[in-house]
Formats: structure tokens, sequence, C-alpha cells
């Protein structure tokens, strides 16, 4: 299975609460008049200029086994580890945003329009992160639909520079997904381009294969926690 | 309302237009460049970073009010030149070679321009080379480097590494920052200083100044 996706983009909720917690706001705070103000511009700018686009490409468990050995600089005990292997479907995966809205921040910047080219900046990367899930959606529907179809299917996002998986890995995760088909490079440090992009595999199983004991050594200076929220959505179905 | 009070006021609220006209007004009527500059746009700053800390207005509000002060200073800085008034600093500020994120580095130049330093902005993707080239030209006082990721890290060791084989060790204050990046960090590779946000960058850069003083 090879797709490309665009994603609608009135399918990425930007729900305000979540956007303030990820610039550090509390929930209760009180926002001046040109914070709103910016914070509505900056809403209206995404819409107008952000291309949701997604790429997934089906892989077997030893072609993922391959690509996630990447250049050897795992952590030896990590969670993605522990979970593909009782998969019942991987694909690797990346999302774009496209690179109009990155310039459109430098822009406002170049213009001194600092709050907005912040305020645009911080939007973009909650909806790419929130991108992960869209696409994490649209493969359940599609193994559902074809593959395997169970119900019980719950399709999780990991991505390397994350939880034991070296950020290093990009590499391998390129040559087998070349997502420069929908304009995603990679350079030489493992940057990519556009900036507002996420790649990764996406593994598909019964819930509780994604379910694991966050102790691993590297989580003691993890600050993201992300993995929390992620289990707590599985039980909650 | 007094002159002064009236433009920290008005930078406080992002006025940027009303900030350069009343700064405009202040030279007219004769007031000392660095008094509009210290009691003025800097105290507006000063009082913006307070209910900053206080989380009574957040970045957005900030970046307002620095765009103020820097419609303010394309009036004044002629005038403090012309009069010889010492600039607070120089930093030479950029994100390292590979690295094609810059908002964080962005915010950080934006606060300490705001704060009254001179900022040299290189933007991204910033070989070692011309860190150390453009700090010694510019006769700076603090280069910054900013990473995104773990994998363009080395270039921080690298700048720090030249900085001393280029006898700017010591002289020129390195400080680093961005996601991943760490106070262990800018330890082990020599740097003089970590900073984990805009604010806390200036706060750091104002106390290189002080330790020297
Ligand atoms: C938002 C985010 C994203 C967004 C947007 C990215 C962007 N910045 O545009 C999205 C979702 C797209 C994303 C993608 C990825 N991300 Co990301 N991301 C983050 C996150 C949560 C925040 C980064 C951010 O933008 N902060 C807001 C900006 C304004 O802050 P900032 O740049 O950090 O700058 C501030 C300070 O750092 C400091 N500062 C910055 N520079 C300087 C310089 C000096 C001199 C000083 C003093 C201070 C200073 O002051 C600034 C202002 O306050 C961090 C984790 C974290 N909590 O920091 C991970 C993080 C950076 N991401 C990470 C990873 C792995 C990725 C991906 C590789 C994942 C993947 N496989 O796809 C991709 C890479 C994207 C790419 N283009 O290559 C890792 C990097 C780990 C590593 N090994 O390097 C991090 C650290 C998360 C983690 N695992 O802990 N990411
Ligand atoms: S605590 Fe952090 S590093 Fe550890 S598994 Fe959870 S998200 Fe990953």
């Amino acid at each position: 299975m090879r797709l490309i996706v665009d994603f609608a983009q009135e399918d990425i909720k930007l729900l305000q609460k979540e956007i303030l917690r990820s610039q550090g706001i509390p929930d209760k705070a009180e926002l001046s008049e040109n914070f709103e103000k910016i914070y509505g511009e900056a809403i209206k700018l995404f819409q107008e200029l952000a291309k949701p686009k997604g790429i997934i490409t089906g892989v077997t468990i030893s072609r993922f086994e391959e690509v996630f050995r990447g250049e050897g600089l795992n952590e030896k005990e990590n969670p993605v580890e522990e979970i593909y292997r009782k998969s019942s479907y991987i694909a690797l995966f990346a999302v774009t945003l496209g690179s109009v809205l990155s310039e459109k921040v430098t822009e406002l910047f170049d213009n001194g329009d600092y709050a907005d080219g912040y305020m645009l900046d911080s939007v973009s990367s909650y909806a790419a992160d929130k991108l992960t899930y869209l696409a994490a959606k649209h493969l359940q529907s599609e193994i559902a639909d074809k593959e395997t179809p169970t119900s019980s299917q719950r399709v999780l996002c990991y991505c390397p520079g994350y939880c034991g998986w070296h950020i290093s890995g990009q590499k391998k995760l390129f040559e087998a997904l070349r997502p420069e088909e929908i304009g995603i490079t990679l350079n030489e440090s493992c940057l990519m381009s556009p900036i507002k992009s996420v790649s990764g595999v996406l593994i598909a199983g019964p819930g509780k294969i994604h379910e694991f004991v966050n102790s691993y050594p590297f989580c003691n200076t993890c600050t993201a926690r992300t993995c929390i929220k992620r289990m707590q959505n599985l039980k909650q179905g | 309302m007094e002159l002064l009070s009236q433009i920290s006021f008005n930078l406080q609220n992002g006025f940027d237009e009303t900030v350069a006209a009343l700064t405009k007004e202040a030279v007219e009527k004769q007031i000392p460049p660095d008094e509009i500059l210290n009691n003025g746009l800097i105290a507006g700053m000063n009082a913006v970073g307070e209910k900053f800390k206080n989380h009574e207005v957040f970045l957005p509000d900030v970046l307002l009010a620095a765009r103020a002060m820097n419609s303010a200073m394309e009036v004044l800085k002629p005038l403090l030149i012309k009069g010889g008034i010492p600039i607070k600093g120089k930093v030479v500020i950029g994100s390292v070679k590979d690295d094609l994120h810059d908002i964080g580095k962005n915010l950080v130049a934006i606060l300490l321009k705001g704060a009254g330093f001179e900022v040299i902005d290189l933007g991204n993707d910033v070989p070692a080379e011309k860190f150390i080239r453009i700090a010694s030209e510019e006769n700076a006082d603090v280069i910054g480097m900013s990473a995104l990721l773990t994998t363009t890290m080395p270039v921080m060791k690298e700048v720090v590494d030249m900085a001393k084989t280029e006898g700017l060790y010591g002289r020129v204050r390195i400080m680093v920052g961005g996601a991943p990046v760490s106070k262990e960090y800018a330890l082990e590779i020599g740097a003089d200083a970590y900073s984990y946000d805009g604010a806390n960058a200036v706060e750091t850069v104002e106390s290189f100044f002080s330790k020297d003083s």
C-alpha cells in the first residue's frame, strides 16, 4: 500500500486551549485584547495557507526491522522495539503542512510583525503534530476496510527522535518511504524541510500492544511524557 | 502624564506608531536621548518583562512591545551614536549550520534588542567559521547559538573550539540554547551559559555585563 493523502484542513481541530497550553499559558489566564486579535489573525492565516499532505507506505515487519535499526544508534531497550513485533500492520509515514506557512512566518518576522509571526508558528507547530493523528486515523480506516477487518485495531505513531529511536533513524526511514514525492526532504543533519513536517511509523494492532511501562533510563530526562496521554486515550477508546 | 511615562505606557501596550511619534516629540523637546532610552523605552520593556514573569501578559504582548521599542530606536539610534553614548553590549546570534529552524533564535534576538543590546542576527544555517569571523570583526561581547535537533548541536562545540584557537575564548562569552540543548551540554562543550528561553537569555546576558563591571 502506498497512499498520498490531501487532508481536509477542517479536520485539524485547532483547539485554542491546547494551542495556548503549548505556549505555556495557563488555562484560566486573562488574555489582552491585542493577544486575542493576534490569535484570530493567525488562525485565519493558517486556514488560508496550510496545505496538509501525507504519505503512507505499508511495510513488512522485517523491512521495518531494517528501517528501525537505522544507523545503529537507538537505545538498547525502547518501547517501539517491544511494540512492532506484535503488530498486525506497519506503515511508514510523513506529513507536512507545506512550506508556504513557514515562509509567511519568516516574512512576518522580517517585517517586524514578531507577535503575528510567533503566533502563526505556534499554531502551525500544533497543527503539524495533530496531522499525525489524522494520518493514523486514515490508516486505521484503510486497513479496517481492506486488510485486517477488525474494529479493535488501534493505530499509533512513533517517530525518530522520540523514546529511544535515534534521530539518525530518519535516514533509513527516508530511503524506504521517499517522501520527496510530497515535497519533504531531509538534510545531512536529519532536519526535514518544510520545517512543519513529522515522520515516523504507524503501528496497528490490538490496543494492548501499545501499552508499556515508561521506566526506560531515558525517561528520567523526558519532559514531554506524551506516552501517558496516548495510553490514557487508548483506554478511553 | 509626563512624556517619558507616556512612552513607557504606550510601549507596554504595543502601540508602536504612538511610541515612535512620542519619541520624536521627546527629541524635539531636547530630552537627552539616553534619558528617553532608559526612562521611557527600557523602563517600559522592564515593566512588560515583570508582567510577563507574573503571567499578567504573554509572549505576543512582549513581542508587540519589542516592535514598539524598535520603531522608537530607529529615531533614537543615530542620536545615541552621534552623542557617543555607549551601547549596552553587542551580541552575534544565529542558528547553527544545517539548522533551518530560527523562531527560537529570533525570539531571543528580539528580546535582547528590547533590553537595549545591539544584536547582529546571522540568520540560520550558520557555519562555525562565520560566527567567529563576524564576532571578531564586530568586536562582539557575546556569541549566541541555537539548535533544534541534537544532530546540529556539534557545531556549537566547533565554535567554542575555534574561539579558543582564535583567541576569542574568555573575551567573547558564548551562550547556547534551543529545544535539545541543556545546561549540562553547555558545560561539557565549554560554553559560558545555557538559557532555556528568551527572558532567561536576557537575564544571562545582563549577568555577563554585571559580572564584568
Ligand atoms: C513544536 C515541536 C515540533 C513541531 C514544530 C517544529 C518547529 N520548531 O518548528 C513539529 C511537530 C513540526 C516537530 C517536528 C519534529 N520534531 Co519536534 N519538537 C517540538 C517541541 C515540542 C517544541 C519546539 C519549539 O518549536 N518550541 C517553540 C520555540 C519558539 O522554542 P525554541 O525553538 O525551543 O526556542 C526557545 C528556547 O529553546 C530558547 N532558545 C532557542 N534558541 C536559543 C539560542 C540562544 C543563544 C539562547 C540563549 C536560547 C535559545 O529560547 C527560545 C525562546 O523561548 C520540542 C520539544 C520542546 N519541548 O522543546 C520538540 C523537539 C525539538 N522535536 C523533536 C523531534 C525529534 C522532532 C522530529 C524529528 C520528529 C519526527 N520524527 O518527525 C520532527 C523534526 C522536524 C523537522 N523539520 O525536521 C525532538 C528533538 C530531539 C533531538 N534528538 O534532537 C524534541 C526536542 C522533542 C523531544 N524528543 O524531546 N516538532
Ligand atoms: S516518558 Fe518520555 S521518553 Fe519515556 S516513553 Fe514516555 S514519552 Fe517516551
